[in-house]
């Protein structure tokens, strides 16, 4: 409990303050969200389209899995052995990147 | 408190939505401002710069929140500070540029005479105008680079970040000029910290035109619980 004995006098705020300070707000977060769904529309369709291009290749190709690639079972045969010998885990295998990190 | 401060006239000053809205910039833009430069020079490790960043957006979290939560609940307070930091007269130009008496009190040991000021001096509203704008480019860009980096246009968030890093920069630096100039105005710590009152001839020393046109009298014979402004009676 404080105690005064003296107080600011009540703000009024017009109609035109009200408008603008809404407008404003409103404007910010409206441009927001505007930008916001147009970026994820924007990514979602191109990857649609990258998918559907990835089907469109694999239904035009003879050869659609990488086990029965020729150029692949080449290279394992003159080069790199088999699947997961040392060699090949060096040169094709990715590395496991924490992306949960954020710096 | 003096015993002859106890029977001296008091004002109510900062409303308790104000200190609390007060709060939430401390404990949400304080801890942000300061990861914010860690963040910006990365001297430590990638486990502890992981952690200061997870600081920095629970900050800017309670940043943002408590500035939504003030513009719906005290609307009024918002727009009489937009009232106060946007209205400049010839005063005020002639308050900057003696600096309001400070450096010649600090400096030098003199006391010259200041033009009288409203709630506000020109160097609160110099502040307040940079804390609105600022603010705001630091919020829309600081939430744009968290949650669009990776879908939105590159240059686009370069830009955003070379912004939310000089707006940083800058408030950062003034807020710790505020807390100087906070702590060497002793009495207005109290106030804002406390129970949000202060005698009235300390206000009317610092704040003569505002205790002049803008404060009345309540009529109440006893305490009157602080709940917020609207106290008029």
């Amino acid at each position: 409990m404080a105690q005064y004995d003296y107080v600011e006098k009540a703000v009024q705020v017009s109609r035109r303050e009200f408008i603008g300070i809404v407008g404003v707000a409103g404007a910010i977060l409206w441009t927001g969200a505007y930008l916001a769904t147009d970026l994820i529309q924007d990514r979602t369709k191109y990857i649609k389209m990258r998918a559907q291009g990835i089907y469109k290749d694999d239904v035009k190709s003879k050869i659609r899995q990488s086990h029965n690639n020729q150029a692949v079972t080449d290279v394992y045969k003159k080069f790199a052995r088999n699947p997961l010998s040392p060699l090949a885990e060096e040169l094709f295998h990715t590395k496991y990147v924490d992306r949960t990190k954020l710096v | 408190m003096r015993h002859q401060e106890e029977h001296s006239p008091r004002v109510l000053k900062h409303p308790l939505i104000s200190r609390l809205f007060h709060w939430g910039l401390i404990l949400g833009f304080l801890p942000a401002a300061i990861t914010g430069f860690f963040i910006w020079l990365k001297p430590f490790g990638e486990d502890l710069q992981n952690v200061i960043m997870q600081i920095h957006i629970v900050g800017a979290c309670i940043l943002t929140l408590s500035c939504i939560c003030y513009t719906i609940f005290a609307l009024d307070r918002i727009v009489i500070f937009i009232r106060r930091i946007l209205t400049w007269d010839s005063q005020d130009i002639a308050w900057m540029k003696i600096g309001g008496g400070y450096p010649q009190k600090m400096l030098l040991g003199k006391t010259i005479p200041v033009p009288p000021t409203g709630k506000m001096n020109p160097g609160q509203k110099q502040m307040g105008i940079m804390m609105l704008f600022g603010g705001i480019f630091l919020i829309v860009t600081g939430w744009a680079l968290y949650a669009f980096l990776p879908v939105a246009p590159k240059l686009v968030m370069y830009w955003f970040d070379m912004i939310h890093l000089a707006v940083g920069l800058i408030l950062g630096v003034s807020v710790f000029g505020h807390i100087f100039m906070a702590i060497y105005n002793w009495g207005e710590f109290l106030c804002m910290f406390g129970d949000g009152t202060q005698l009235l001839s300390e206000a009317k020393h610092h704040n003569p035109v505002w205790v002049e046109n803008e404060i009345i009298l309540v009529k109440t014979d006893e305490s009157v619980p602080v709940t917020g402004q609207h106290h008029v009676a």
